[in-house]
């Protein structure tokens, strides 16, 4: 080409920036559409309320109680299993086939599709534990599916106590398991929470592994057991915006429903940075 | 003295066999999609399903073939990498090479705030937004196309691209970029010449992380392609709607009788996403492995 | 064939033909020396001559490293710790060490020290008279006696490094193992831990890996040079400093060695 090298770099460089000008465009039209038209459907009712009229009025109230309850039954079943299995990857396991199938066993449950959990948690807690269509069987599937975040951000939590820690704990006679509890998971801990809360907010998102395993379109009442169906703010939100009674009339709402799950899902994510960035250098000795 | 030795060697038992837990779910996971995809089989032969061209599941004249809903899910991936490889490639170039240090620290988790929205969101948005848009702007029948889908797949799938390529760029020993630059060659020049070849395994293995997240996307699809299923012709399936193998399962699976063969197909549609996610993830690993030996 | 120390009364650490591989690579060949109760014993030699890794036989810390492989024999007040009986973590209780780089637990200053004993089941009440015990003897309770509950990582270099001597007392050992424990401080902090030492002799047993001649000279009562993996020379420290047996141990004392 003709072009001077002086040149070609200006209109290369003008090119990266425009592509990231896109990309940050990209943040800033999402967010600020879902936070100008969600904003006014926000109030204290909204929160608090059941829907009224087939959903066309009203609150969300049994929505985000749902979702809570998903998040404590997916949660306390995926923190500690994820968390011990963890510990036995990066402080037991040495180089052997069990380590690497174990290891690839998580790569590729991180990479399975979400329906695909769905899918699975119908066959398995629905139909052939019986659980039916319940915050339970959805919680387990939902568990599954973030298993594999926990394992992983308890992994990295865990390389980054310095050795230094278990060797002289060690080295007091103390014994490798009461070593691991007493030093090496306390110093850990903020990691952990960094990938719990991580966890929090993708249980919150997920749409796809509750359709089949119990969440509701409506349900006049709150859940009274974990076998009881529920309702939860990303399937509201979907249920809303697509198959509703009136999906014009409740343009508002979905809105608003929209807003709500962005908030809980974007301040988790913004809690997992700052417990990140906070004791990010704590650590070093 | 004894007990203790048992109760250490207890605790890291237990702890294994916790550990093994994931392998025996990813083992469950495959037992129970191919279980009930097997059934399907007793009506339609495998040869049938993986190369029939109508997804007729209720009609009178029941048929399945895949083809209409794999293409479907292969022509809206292959155009969200398409946009959203070159766009993330050069916005991690830029972070990672051009930013100053303090921009770069804002971008990185502006940027990632991408990875934190729910996919039903993004469906949301696609919806109200993206569908209107597309049908005015190309004068299309409906905004609700495979164009559509791949556009907020391609956004969604963003933040993983830069991330990783942001990640193995960045890993790239400064003292070749030195090298270069002392040879007289432009910052520009050592990017293309260099650096970009050196992370290349790196940014490869983001894209095929890309393609699997990609892949399995399911309600945002669900809610901005229309959902007809119908083989996509190329490049013209673009402008029209498309149906994902992931949408037909989420679309579905609530309205089918249990234990019917129409049940039976969608967990044998299942199951070919999960082998394609699975096979895109061995590859993507092993890049990952390579890429890792070279750096460190 | 033990080397130097004859007429030893009272031996708190014998070794023999002790052999150490790392994978394919022999880190230690046929050390055998016989270290006498209550005394320092320093360890010289270039780095890279084995002298940590000999120490780290001493309490079994290889026993960390993969692929490595010991042969030969260690006994610590005559029983031999590689043994099949042995505990570990019985045996690192008897044997304590103190690092290089001090390396206080992310605690305050009284859990540090409490974190032994506490794990070893003592009495709650007895914790506090075990702690300023402890502190005491290491020489840094006036210092940190009124702020026991901030954090240990707020202390200095050298308090740290004292703090974690202090640490390793609590456990009560009989033998302490010191690895360069000055390397990483200034020479003021280096002199108290080195009167430190000399003064907890009375009471232990202790062997310090150094790479600092005048400290070995200043402070210890046997010396053992090694190099390449191999003990060249053991003996009491003056002898080995005015008198060396071995040429090379000579060329490293006087300074014309790498």
């Amino acid at each position: 080409m003709g072009l001077s090298s002086k040149t070609s770099e200006k209109i290369a460089f003008s090119l990266l920036i425009l592509a990231t000008l896109i990309v940050a465009g990209f943040v800033l039209i999402i967010l600020g559409y879902i936070i100008l038209n969600g904003y006014g459907a926000i109030n204290l009712e909204f929160i608090t309320q059941m829907p009224n009229r087939m959903m066309t009025e009203g609150g969300i109230y049994p929505a985000i109680v749902g979702t809570i309850y998903l998040i404590i039954g997916s949660m306390s079943v995926a923190l500690p299993i994820g968390v011990m299995a963890a510990i036995y990857l990066n402080e037991y396991a040495g180089e052997s086939r069990t380590t690497w199938l174990i290891e690839m066993a998580i790569n590729n449950l991180a990479g399975t599709p979400s329906v695909v959990f769905g899918l699975f948690g119908l066959a398995l807690f629905v139909k052939y534990f019986g659980f039916g269509p319940s915050i339970l069987s959805a919680s387990l599937t939902l568990a599954l599916l973030i298993l594999p975040v926990i394992i992983r951000s308890t992994e990295e939590a865990l390389i980054t106590v310095p050795k230094e820690y278990r060797e002289s704990s060690l080295a007091l006679g103390v014994s490798k398991w009461q070593t691991i509890r007493h030093v090496v998971l306390p110093a850990a801990i903020p990691g952990i929470i960094t990938g719990s809360v991580l966890s929090i907010g993708r249980v919150a998102g997920e749409t796809a592994p509750i359709l089949f395993t119990g969440a509701a379109y409506f349900l006049p009442r709150l859940p009274d057991s974990v076998y009881s169906q529920f309702m939860a703010l990303p399937y509201h939100l979907f249920v809303l915006a697509t198959a509703g009674t009136n999906i014009a009339k409740t343009r508002p709402i979905q809105y608003g429903t929209a807003l709500v799950l962005l908030i809980i899902v974007l301040s988790l994510n913004l809690v997992a940075v700052l417990i990140r960035r906070h004791y990010r250098n704590k650590l070093k000795i | 003295m004894f007990s203790k030795n048992s109760k250490e060697k207890g605790i890291e038992s237990v702890l294994f066999f916790i550990s093994t837990l994931t392998v025996l779910i990813l083992f469950l996971i495959c037992i129970f999609l191919f279980r009930d995809s097997l059934l399907l089989f007793k009506e339609t032969s495998l040869l049938d399903f993986l190369t029939g061209k109508f997804w007729y599941p209720t009609s009178v004249n029941k048929q399945f073939g895949l083809l209409p809903l794999l293409l479907g899910s292969l022509l809206v991936t292959a155009g969200s990498i398409l946009f959203s490889v070159p766009l993330g490639i050069a916005s991690a170039i830029y972070i990672s090479e051009l930013a100053h240090p303090k921009v770069a620290d804002f971008l990185k988790p502006f940027i990632e705030i991408l990875a934190g929205i729910p996919s039903v969101v993004f469906g949301f948005f696609g919806l109200v937004v993206l569908v209107p848009f597309m049908q005015k702007t190309l004068n299309l029948p409906t905004g609700q196309t495979a164009l559509t889908g791949s556009i907020m797949l391609g956004i969604m799938a963003l933040p993983t691209i830069i991330t990783i390529s942001e990640d193995a760029i960045s890993s790239v020993p400064s003292t070749l970029r030195q090298g270069s630059l002392a040879l007289g060659a432009t910052q520009w020049q050592t990017i293309y010449k260099v650096i970009i070849p050196a992370s290349l395994s790196g940014i490869s293995a983001a894209v095929m992380l890309g393609i699997g997240r990609a892949i399995g996307e399911t309600m945002t699809l669900m809610m901005v392609t229309g959902n007809a299923a119908i083989i996509p012709s190329f490049p013209g399936g673009f402008f029209g709607p498309v149906r994902t193998m992931t949408a037909t399962i989420a679309l579905e699976m609530g309205e089918v009788p249990q234990g019917s063969a129409h049940f039976h197909a969608l967990f044998a549609v299942g199951s070919v996403l999960f082998i394609i996610t699975f096979i895109i993830n061995l590859i993507a690993d092993s890049i990952k492995k390579k890429y890792r030996f070279k750096v460190g | 064939m033990t080397k130097g120390v004859q007429n030893v009364s009272q031996v708190q650490i014998k070794v023999d033909n002790l052999n150490l591989w790392y994978g394919e690579k022999q880190a230690l060949k046929n050390i055998s020396m016989q270290i006498p109760k209550n005394s320092v014993t320093a360890l010289i030699g270039p780095s890279g001559c084995g002298k940590s890794t000999f120490l780290r036989c001493l309490n079994r810390m290889n026993d960390l490293v993969k692929n490595c492989r010991i042969e030969g024999k260690i006994s610590i007040e005559e029983k031999d710790i590689y043994g099949p009986d042995v505990d570990v973590v019985d045996l690192r209780k008897k044997v304590g060490m103190v690092f290089q780089k001090p390396n206080p637990f992310p605690m305050s200053i009284f859990d540090n020290v409490a974190y032994g004993p506490r794990i070893h089941g003592a009495d709650r009440k007895d914790l506090d008279s075990i702690v300023e015990q402890a502190l005491r003897s290491a020489a840094i309770w006036e210092e940190t006696s009124d702020r026991l509950k901030s954090p240990a990582l707020s202390l200095s270099g050298g308090q740290q490094q004292r703090l974690c001597i202090a640490r390793t007392l609590a456990v009560k050992p009989r033998t302490i193992l010191f690895d360069e424990p000055t390397s990483a401080l200034d020479p003021i902090s280096t002199a108290r831990i080195e009167d430190l030492i000399m003064d907890l002799k009375k009471d232990y047993t202790i062997v310090i890996v150094t790479h600092n001649m005048q400290q070995a000279a200043r402070i210890s009562d046997y010396t053992g040079f090694f190099l390449m993996g191999k003990l060249i020379e053991f003996g009491q420290t003056r002898q080995i400093f005015q008198n060396p047996q071995e040429q090379s141990t000579e060329d490293y004392i006087t300074g014309r060695f790498g």
